[in-house]
């Protein structure tokens, strides 16, 4: 088996052994950031505040590589788990938001989509232009009308205000109409002569061939909630209590340093599962966004 | 496809009701109040606000600094999502590992990966040791305006992946004996990747340039993690301009600069339409 893989790397082209080379070190400095979190998650309390207390100097010292804990530590975790809450309620802060969003958009997204894609009727691709629109203008642009409405709707300041807008993801409703489109006509039609109506065919037919895209929207959005920063701040202005913990990080490394690197390793970690699981899906997906 | 279907309205109801709710009537009511004064009698003025605001000096700093890093973003990425495409492709089947290592920043909260770049753009730390390896001085990257340089590779560093897929589809729909005759007339890599390569996929180069600068205007998250509510004035961008006069009550303000700054991305977006029309010819 070696002797073959080498036999063909022989038979590489230049090219392709240079492709080789220089993808091998991207890779390696793609995965550094996120294997050092974890490594230094294990550092004990002691030696990693001493570690970040040395950064910031003007003076020509080199900030060591630490490759290896003088003394494995589990300490943070159980900081974190058990001692001292706040962290964990942040962290389930942000999985209630996540939860919540997903669960709203798996109601809504695929619905308006279907809407979108199977059926002819006035105005259709006039709101499908709109959504594209709305997908791509920033938060800021609709953010202080947006918080008059919420208001108006008494929904500011509490967990509503970032769940329900996030909810109508005009992404998503694009993402899934692409997918839903490319759906062949005799699927539907095969059903329809059993005389399957809209909302069967939606269930039984739609639903089941989208897996697929449903599995990467999932996971994409996934990923957007978990890295939600602008929503909480505007919507949550006044209860930071219940700000999500991606807003937080750069609040809490300047103290707690100890749990500074767990508390990310953890954070990653869910959405490091989610990335494996789907990451077929999601290249899928990606390849769907592209405007056509 | 259904026609004519009564149901439809009631299928698009639910959604349709949220998108009005919650992006129409704030996108159209923001137009209202970026023509009124704000003032306890709300008079309309027109575009005085529109005036006004581009006079203000650290709104056209925000301009300023978007532009800046959405130009040292984008470019890059389109350029190194290329060229890493390319070499995919020269990998056939080992290619999807490398693939997958490419896109897995995508999908990570960079709030959590905060800690470690600061530690790593340290001016004790890994990039400068690379910097006086090379030969240079090292800098002060968590200062002035070398600050931009760990914000942008921050953005690069999540979200090259992405372009990295659309090439690759793109590239892999290229008739492979192009190349075999390409090789037969004794071209190199490098010039199959830029003479055969590039014009093929033209459009969806095109696409990939708008999409990486339509995205990379909304620069704010690294930002903000990297330099907090009021940052250096070199990373101060659009979004910081906004929050803060938000902050402030000062919804005139707000929603004036945030039309302005639409009026770009909306520009950018007949870019991308316009992308179609290149397309359309060769489909």
């Amino acid at each position: 088996m070696a002797r073959r893989r080498r036999r063909r790397l022989g038979q590489m082209t230049f090219g392709g052994k240079i492709s080789l080379v220089l993808l091998l070190l991207l890779s390696a400095v793609i995965l550094i950031p996120i294997v050092f979190t974890f490594l230094y998650s294990f550092f004990p309390k002691g030696e990693m505040t001493a570690y970040l207390a040395k950064r910031g100097s003007y003076e020509d010292t080199w900030l060591e590589v630490l490759y290896a804990p003088a003394m494995f530590s589990l300490r943070q975790y159980y900081k974190i788990f058990i001692e001292d809450p706040t962290y964990l309620q942040l962290f389930c802060n942000s999985a209630l938001y996540t939860g919540a969003i997903l669960l709203g958009q798996a109601l809504i997204i695929p619905l308006t989509a279907y809407a979108l894609s199977r059926f002819k009727f006035h105005g259709r691709d006039a709101i499908f232009f709109l959504i594209m629109l709305l997908m791509i203008l920033p938060f800021q642009v609709t953010m202080a009308p947006s918080v008059m409405m919420l208001r108006w709707l008494g929904l500011m300041d509490t967990v509503w205000a970032v769940i329900l807008p996030m909810c109508f993801s005009p992404f998503y409703i694009f993402l899934l109409r692409q997918f839903m489109v490319s759906i062949p006509n005799e699927l539907l039609e095969a059903g329809m002569v059993d005389g399957v109506g809209p909302v069967r065919g939606f269930i039984h037919v739609i639903l089941p061939v989208c897996k697929p895209i449903l599995g990467a929207a999932a996971a994409l959005s996934f990923a957007d909630c978990w890295n939600m920063v602008e929503q909480p701040m505007v919507y949550l202005a006044n209860k930071s209590s219940l700000w999500p913990l991606s807003v937080m990080f750069n609040k809490i490394s300047t103290e707690g340093a100890d749990v500074a690197f767990a508390g990310a390793a953890l954070y990653i970690l869910p959405a490091l599962f989610i990335y494996l699981y789907f990451q077929e899906d999601i290249v899928a997906g990606i390849q769907l966004s592209e405007l056509k | 496809m259904f026609q004519k279907k009564k149901i439809v309205w009631l299928l698009l109801l639910p959604g349709m009701a949220g998108i009005l709710a919650f992006y129409i009537v704030p996108f159209v009511g923001g137009l209202y109040y970026s023509m009124m004064d704000g003032s306890f009698e709300n008079t309309f003025v027109g575009f005085e606000n529109y005036a006004r605001i581009l006079q203000n000096n650290m709104f056209l700093a925000g301009l300023k600094n978007t532009w800046i890093l959405s130009l040292m973003c984008a470019p890059t990425i389109w350029l190194l999502a290329f060229l890493l495409a390319a070499m995919l492709k020269t990998l056939k089947e080992r290619s999807t590992a490398f693939r997958n290592i490419l896109l897995l920043p995508y999908l990570m909260p960079s709030s959590a990966l905060l800690i470690i770049w600061l530690l790593i753009f340290d001016y004790g730390g890994v990039v400068n040791r690379l910097v006086v390896a090379l030969g240079f001085d090292r800098v002060l990257w968590l200062e002035g305006s070398a600050l931009r340089v760990p914000i942008v590779l921050l953005y690069i560093w999540k979200n090259l992946g992405f372009s990295v897929v659309l090439f690759s589809s793109a590239l892999s729909a290229v008739h492979p004996s192009l190349y075999e005759f390409a090789s037969l007339e004794g071209a190199g890599w490098w010039t199959q990747a830029f003479r055969i390569t590039l014009p093929q996929i033209l459009p969806t180069a095109f696409l990939v340039f708008v999409l990486a600068w339509v995205n990379a205007f909304k620069i704010f998250k690294e930002a903000y993690f990297i330099g907090g509510d009021y940052p250096a004035a070199e990373i101060y961008t659009l979004q910081h301009f906004m929050n803060n006069k938000f902050a402030k009550l000062d919804y005139q303000d707000v929603t004036t600069a945030a039309y302005l700054f639409a009026l770009g991305v909306i520009a950018l977006f007949a870019l991308m339409y316009a992308s179609k029309a290149v397309r359309a010819p060769e489909t």
